[in-house]
């Protein structure tokens, strides 16, 4: 617990790069993702259709033009159900993407966990999860569906509009040209400078009411309640502040691209009722008016979308900068070697540049089925022994071997196989009894669960428990004592067949006549195993092949 | 469930009355633009009539018409979206203070219902989640019907014909709106319970992830995460296929009015129509959009009102602010400590689980030294949480020098305690703003004296900034040892008479534990101390002994055991 988690500097990662990180996440997806935004064109062009029909069909009775309403019916039915499979669609495969980027920021944030995790504000990482993800949601359905489709009607509309008059078409297709590609641009480069401040200020109410509720024993203990509701409403007045300055923006940029919408409008207009321009024929300028109305208005709220892309380029920067925290120990692919001896070779080690090493020089074997204590006080480095064994950390010099085997050579996941292990940080879920057990697994049945229970000496407790095994335990544990939590923690350990046990502490929390009935029991369930047992004291029921001492980074004595 | 709708009923229309004045005020915009827009219409209309039939001296008027009210929309939707905003803001902040009063008013029991994340999810996101209801939501709910059939009208006097088919078509919308409305609420209800269950469900695995990942569990969690977020979605595409389809109805009846306008409209033009009657079916085929409009923006924010009644379950769920009467005097004999008694007190944290303190009583005289023994589970920490006052008694009452303490308000009765548990919980901030937690109007001497006593100074040099190192998450690593210093320091800043020590050094190694009991024994001195402690070195505590077992006290012996 003591052992100080290294601050992984990573460089800082463009917002182009990110953000090509997150599609590169979505490629599966593609083929939904560009069928949306099909969808979304031809829904456009359909509503488009529908207006320009129905102004150049009134146009037309007024100079004469025979009744023709095929195409007004065809796409006024049209624009309904493209409209309505549009919307169905484009977000089917947002959350489709959503959920792909939700399991491979977990999967990239499991690869670094041991290592840079524990550092991390976890009320900042549900921030970054919940939020950031949630935010990109917006990259998609309201930056690039109707970007593109932006993109792809303007040729459409320039061809109608230029029917009303070469000139006049032109300068409208510029106007939404501004509309729909430069004003988002400035959006852009506007919420770029206050996306960030949005996101933090979030991120750091968040942090307040995290510690309010969390520590709410200690609030309401030292009647600082108010205190810690101060920092909530002054960090909220500051979001706030942030929020409001976004949204004057947003509201002026709204209004100035209603002003240049108004204008495409009115230059269409004029060329209708020949002023300035030369007068379009009837029919045709009225249908490109109607178009004009439509179609500008439409792409007006793309304002909107390119203020909100500052604020999606940062969620997915700082949702690629977690997830691209390195692994700290590189993944091998050796098979498994048929020993068990664990040992470790002149290992030196250190967790930042900055700190003095916790290990130097360290020499250690412990032989299949050996039982050995590693004594020492705390801050001595005694867990970060586990951590390099385990290769959430790995070593400056020296190597550890498994049954002869360099450990980095190995998968990751066949070497945990053969350690298990119980720390000071064993984590208990917000799940049943069972849950905690499994930790997912299917395929152990109960009466194995019952007999790890009996061995960890919790098995009465959990009979008494109103669902027994299906009891929920609560947010860490909340409804056991810390001594219950342990013993399932332990029962957890007890449960897998690794050939290796790695006990860190496992007595803390238990009372002297516990703790001794359980060591106790411990010396049987853990038969015909090896047996790390890392402790500050011993209470001498411990059966032990060898006792090390550490001290200054170095095992002063063995005995045994 | 019937009982839940009806309280989300009803406190989402106190919420609507405690912001009426500022949603008026959007609301009156919104219908001088709507009014504009009849304006703009009409003058649009006129320009075309006047252009088809070639009277030519009223274009240039019609036309700067068009324009002006053009401008002036822009400039009223302007308006009208920051003053939105402001009211959104508004909103949230009077909310957030509310759902803070009513967590502070129940207090740490709180914890025992409630994972500290999902309250804390409620305090921040829910409320956030609130802005689109109160910016968005309120004041198109209250304009869209007159702004609809304001239009309706106003075509209705030009263009009777029209005015009829676009009056029935807008008298479809309440009716697909009221079917599709209630299948909609329903299945938005179920999301947000799968929403809230993948945020608590996330961090929880995040705060563990070391576990999951060194016992080889990341795949299957990953699957288990990766199938909780495609129910997410599932669930989310159940709400918005009902969604749409309802905007879809939208699209329906206005494709509908568009289209029957046109047909019927271009018939009465055979011939060499006049001007104004060119003007009139002009007038009714712009109109359309417009009549919609508002509907549509209504339909835009359906979401936010969704977020408002989850909000209010969430908010439901939390105690109702209760006023605590204060009977006790505040001014406090500090010096020599109070004395406890516990008459015959029980205690259960719920009916199901059955009593975990039965029937306890002692009576522990000022300044006296109480040590708690008992196997883990006995009830030692219960208890502890019955003498802060963090819970009540079921039966039976808890005495401080003779004033019961349910007579206490949460104040006084942490005016009269400290209390230092197994891990203090450190606060993002400065190691200063730690401690002055325990009392933040302590003078600088006050402040290095509690330092200095607690020996927090003795590792101070290490830090980099010293006192302004930041700690606690995200800052800079503390040992059990150091952290536990720095709830003495608040202990000592506090001056309580009463001292409720938790198990305060089981974190500790032995070294550590002697080193920090040295500080605790001297932060004993003058006060009752009730302590609570597995450890051999911590019992030479010279006091008095009460052994639970099972939630019974089992022995209560004197001074010299």
């Amino acid at each position: 617990m003591s052992a100080p988690l290294p601050t992984n500097p990573v460089a800082e990662t463009g917002s182009e790069t990110a953000l090509s990180r997150i599609l590169q996440v979505w490629r599966p997806q593609y083929t939904r993702l560009i069928t949306g935004m099909v969808i979304a064109e031809l829904a456009v062009c359909a509503g488009l259709a529908l207006m320009g029909q129905a102004g150049g069909r009134i146009a037309g009775a007024a100079v004469g033009a025979g009744p023709a309403y095929l195409l007004l019916r065809l796409s006024g039915v049209s624009q309904i159900v493209l409209r309505y499979f549009e919307r169905l669609y484009t977000h089917d495969a947002m959350f489709r993407a959503l959920a792909d980027l939700r399991v491979w920021f977990y999967r990239k944030l499991a690869g670094g966990a041991a290592a840079g995790l524990g550092f991390q504000r976890s009320g900042d990482l549900l921030t970054r999860l919940v939020s950031d993800v949630q935010t990109l949601d917006n990259l998609y359905l309201r930056i690039l569906v109707p970007l593109v489709s932006a993109l792809l009607t303007l040729p459409i509309a320039t061809l109608v509009w230029m029917r009303a008059g070469t000139e006049a078409g032109l300068l409208t297709g510029a106007l939404f040209a501004v509309l729909a590609f430069i004003l988002p641009l400035m959006g852009a480069r506007l919420s770029r400078r206050f996306g960030p401040d949005i996101l933090r200020a979030e991120s750091e109410l968040r942090i307040a009411a995290l510690d309010l509720t969390s520590g709410l024993r200690e609030a309401r203990a030292f009647g600082a309640e108010d205190v810690l509701a101060a920092a909530v409403t002054d960090r909220q007045e500051t979001l706030f502040k942030a929020q409001r300055r976004q949204q004057t923006r947003m509201a002026l940029m709204q209004g100035f691209a209603g002003l240049i919408a108004k204008a495409g409008i009115a230059v269409i207009l004029c060329a209708v009722a020949g002023l300035l321009f030369p007068q379009a024929p009837a029919i045709a300028g009225i249908t490109a008016l109607f178009v004009a109305i439509t179609v500008l208005e439409g792409v007006t709220g793309l304002a909107r979308a390119g203020l909100l892309s500052g604020q999606v380029s940062h969620a997915a920067q700082r949702i690629v900068e977690i997830a691209d925290r390195a692994p700290p120990a590189p993944e091998g692919n050796a098979p498994l070697p048929a020993g068990r001896d664990l040992r470790l070779e002149n290992v030196t080690f250190r967790w930042t540049p900055d700190r003095d090493p916790i290990f130097r020089d360290l020499n250690l074997t412990l032989r299949q089925g050996e039982r050995a204590a590693l004594i020492g006080p705390s801050g001595a480095g005694k867990s970060s022994l586990a951590a390099l064994i385990l290769k959430a950390a790995s070593p400056e010099q020296g190597r550890i071997l498994l049954g002869g085997t360099d450990i980095t050579t190995l998968r990751d996941s066949d070497l945990r196989s053969q350690i298990a292990w119980l720390s000071q940080a064993s984590h208990l879920f917000d799940d049943t009894v069972r849950g905690n057990l499994l930790l997912g697994r299917t395929d152990i049945p109960d009466t194995a669960l019952w007999a790890a229970l009996d061995q960890a000496r919790i098995a009465d407790v959990v009979r008494n428990l109103p669902d027994g095994l299906d009891t929920w335990i609560g947010e860490g544990g909340s409804k056991l004592s810390g001594g219950q939590g342990r013993r399932i923690a332990l029962a957890r350990v007890l449960l897998s067949d690794a050939p290796i046990l790695v006990l860190d502490e496992p007595a803390t929390g238990l009372d002297a006549e516990t703790e001794r009935a359980f060591l106790e029991t411990l010396n049987n369930a853990t038969e015909g195993r090896s047996v790390l047992l890392i402790a500050h004291r011993l209470t001498g029921v411990e059966k032990l092949d060898r006792i090390w001492r550490l001290e200054d980074g170095q095992v002063i004595s063995s005995a045994c | 469930m019937k009982a839940d709708k009806t309280i989300a009923k009803a406190w989402v229309k106190a919420q609507g009355r405690a912001s009426r004045s500022r949603t008026s005020v959007v609301v009156v915009l919104g219908l001088l633009s709507t009014l504009l827009g009849l304006l703009q219409a009409w003058a649009l209309a006129r320009t075309l009539a006047s252009v088809l039939t070639r009277d030519t001296d009223s274009t240039g008027p019609a036309i700067g018409v068009f324009l002006l009210a053009c401008v002036l929309r822009v400039i009223l939707s302007t308006i009208q979206d920051m003053t939105a905003a402001s009211a959104g803001i508004h909103a949230r902040r009077r909310l957030r203070r509310e759902v803070l009063d009513r967590i502070i008013g129940e207090g740490p029991a709180l914890l025992r219902r409630h994972h500290s994340a999902a309250i804390a999810a409620t305090l921040v996101d829910r409320i956030e989640a609130l802005d689109g209801y109160f910016a968005r939501w309120l004041p198109a709910a209250s304009l869209w019907l007159v702004s609809q059939w304001l239009v309706v009208i106003a075509l209705y006097v030009e263009n009777h014909q029209a005015g009829l088919i676009l009056a029935a078509c807008c008298a479809m919308l309440p009716i697909f709106q009221a079917v599709f409305g209630i299948a909609t609420a329903v299945a938005s209800r179920k999301q947000f319970l799968a929403m809230n269950r993948l945020q608590t469900r996330f961090l929880d695995r995040v705060k563990g992830i070391a576990t999951i990942v060194l016992s080889g569990g990341t795949d299957r969690e990953t699957q288990a995460l990766a199938k909780s977020a495609d129910d997410l979605r599932q669930r989310t595409m159940k709400v918005l296929r009902i969604a749409f389809l309802a905007s879809a109805t939208t699209d329906v009846a206005m494709v509908a009015a568009l289209v029957l306008i046109v047909v019927t409209q271009a018939h009465t033009l055979m011939g060499h129509p006049s001007d104004a009657v060119l003007t009139r079916a002009l007038y009714a085929v712009l109109l359309v959009p417009e009549a919609f409009a508002s509907f549509r923006a209504l339909s835009a924010a359906y979401q936010d009102r969704a977020h408002a009644t989850a909000a209010a379950e969430a908010m439901h769920e939390l105690a109702p602010l209760t006023e605590r009467t204060a009977a006790g005097p505040d001014v406090l004999q500090t010096k020599g400590g109070i004395s406890v008694t516990a008459e015959n007190v029980s205690f259960a944290w719920d009916e199901q689980r059955g009593t975990v303190i039965h029937d306890v009583s002692f009576v522990l005289p000022a300044g006296a030294t109480l040590i708690l023994e008992g196997a883990s589970g006995a009830g030692k920490s219960t208890l502890l949480e019955l003498l802060l006052g963090f819970v009540s008694p079921s039966q039976g009452r808890i005495l401080f020098d003779g004033q019961d303490m349910q007579s206490l308000s949460p104040r006084q009765i942490s005016s009269r305690i400290s209390w230092i548990g197994q891990k203090p919980v450190l606060f993002a901030g400065t190691i200063r703003e730690n401690i002055l937690f325990a009392r933040p109007d302590a003078s600088a001497e006050d402040l290095d004296r509690a330092v200095s006593a607690a020996a927090v100074d003795q590792y101070l040099s290490s830090l980099p900034d010293g006192l302004e190192t930041r700690i606690g998450e995200g800052g800079f690593g503390l040992s059990g040892g150091q952290a536990q210093r720095i709830a003495i320091a608040r202990a000592y800043l506090k001056d309580a008479p009463l001292l409720l020590l938790d198990e305060p050094t089981s974190h500790l190694d032995p070294k550590t534990e002697a080193e920090i009991l040295v500080s605790l024994k001297d932060l004993a001195k003058g006060r009752t101390v009730i302590l609570c402690s597995h450890s051999a070195q911590a019992r030479q505590f010279q006091g008095w002994h009460l052994v639970l077992d099972a939630g019974r006290a089992i022995a209560f012996t004197g001074e010299a055991a």
